[in-house]
């Protein structure tokens, strides 16, 4: 398979700190793919990795087919990147920022560029400082587009954007039409956002790789059962693909990965007189798997 | 062009393809989109409803599969007139499993088999009494 990102082995440590633990990844081309994790979970680590900023302790990684710690000028000028400042020059004006970006960029595409940004109220005419969070979100993302990159990638975009500038930058993303065939990165904590817009669900945890496919795949592999059970919850370490448990009203609510229905007759075994299966959403599902190794209070009213 | 009134929303347990797939499937039964009417572009409704366009591709393509919907070459999607393409055994798991969930509602509730069998039968007797409608102003 041709992977616009792949990993193998990847670790980082930092003193004493694992951001990275033997991790492989390959992220196929086209789409867009989420990546989900708590913080510190190593997503930025990754990235910089990827591009090469940062060398890895062990493992390998490629952006396009170039190892990250060799990346040619050619390779780096079809990479783009966001992040959640939306960092400028605040003494420049847009256009003066967008005419320099053009200079830099071979493969500029003006047309790209006024489509996007008719998605935004920016003034060319006035400075960075000038404008406000979502404004600058969307010239930035008005610029990377019109770089055409094979791989854009998007460190939570949206934080901080009010509702009317996010619905800009979530239509601007998915719906601008571009010859190319960009593979879009798009971190996010955003359940609501990553519903509407990923093709496919990374999951990071603590270092590691824990889910890799549609979102819709994902929240397959997660299900949710309440029980009463008249001795207390049995040992986590009994029951498989044990996520999180919560006690409401006496009775216990649990979270597991990859189980059939054939968990209903486990619960039983383990002394449940009841057992209720319910459905899941993505958020729940996510949550779960986030907050697995967690603590969590024992018992709630 | 058909005007397609369906709703997404985030964070149900039903993933958003499978609301697109349930949603048109209800239009199509009320009579809301006759057999012959257009669909939307995938983009068309990928925009409208705020979501990735290939969604929008999946729950098509289940529909399609299902033989709710035909695809015409350089034209688009259209509602194909109503066969039935499920085997009985399906159909019949499908009716159980419905029935299921609709008893699961209603056990609950202050009403005798009797109202509920005639609140049933009202709902089924409107759905055939809508169709019919369109039928005859087309």
């Amino acid at each position: 398979m041709d992977y616009c990102i792949e990993t193998e082995g990847l670790t980082k440590r930092f003193g004493k700190k694992m951001a990275l633990k033997d991790f492989t990844l390959g992220i196929g081309r086209g789409g867009i793919h989420a990546i989900v994790g708590s913080n510190g979970a190593g997503k930025s680590t990754l990235f910089r990795i990827l591009l090469g900023v940062t060398t890895p302790t062990r493992g390998t990684a490629s952006l396009l087919g170039e190892d990250s710690r060799l990346l040619s000028p050619a390779v780096r000028g079809r990479v783009g990147y966001v992040n959640e400042e939306h960092t400028l020059p605040l003494w420049m004006t847009a256009q003066q920022i967008t005419n320099q970006q053009r200079s830099f960029y071979p493969s500029w595409n003006q047309a790209i560029y006024d489509q996007v940004i008719g998605y935004f109220d920016v003034d060319p005419n006035q400075k960075v400082s000038g404008l406000s969070r979502g404004e600058r979100a969307g010239l930035n993302l008005s610029m990377a587009l019109a770089q055409a990159p094979d791989v854009l990638i998007l460190d939570e975009p949206t934080l901080g954007l009010d509702v009317v500038a996010r619905q800009s930058f979530l239509e601007a993303l998915m719906f601008t039409e571009t010859e190319a065939n960009t593979t879009i990165i798009y971190c996010s904590h955003q359940m609501e956002e990553i519903e509407r817009v990923a093709d496919r669900l990374i999951i990071m945890e603590k270092g590691t790789l824990q889910n890799n496919s549609s979102p819709d795949d994902f929240v397959g592999r997660i299900s949710y059962w309440i029980g009463d059970f008249a001795n207390g919850l049995p040992a986590k370490n009994t029951l498989p693909g044990f996520l999180t448990a919560r006690t409401i009203d006496g009775q216990h609510h649990i979270l597991v990965a990859d189980q059939d229905d054939t968990f209903g007759q486990v619960l039983k075994n383990n002394g449940a007189q009841t057992v209720t299966k319910a459905p899941v959403n993505l958020e729940r599902a996510v949550n779960a798997f986030l907050t697995k190794n967690h603590n969590t209070p024992g018992s709630r009213v | 062009m058909t005007n397609l009134s369906i709703q997404i929303v985030t964070g149900d347990s039903r993933p958003i393809f499978k609301q697109i797939v349930d949603g048109i499937r209800m239009e199509v039964a009320k009579g809301n989109l006759a057999p012959g009417a257009k669909l939307p572009s995938v983009r068309g409704l990928a925009m409208q409803l705020m979501i990735n366009a290939n969604t929008v591709a999946k729950a098509y393509g289940e529909l399609t599969a299902q033989g709710l919907l035909e695809a015409r070459q350089g034209l688009g999607l259209f509602v194909t007139e109503p066969r039935q393409l499920l085997s009985e055994e399906e159909q019949k798991k499908r009716l159980d499993a419905a029935i299921g969930t609709f008893i699961n509602e209603v056990a609950y509730l202050s009403y005798d088999s009797e109202d509920i069998i005639k609140a049933v039968q009202d709902a089924l007797t409107n759905l055939g009494g809508e169709t019919k409608n369109d039928s005859d102003e087309g």
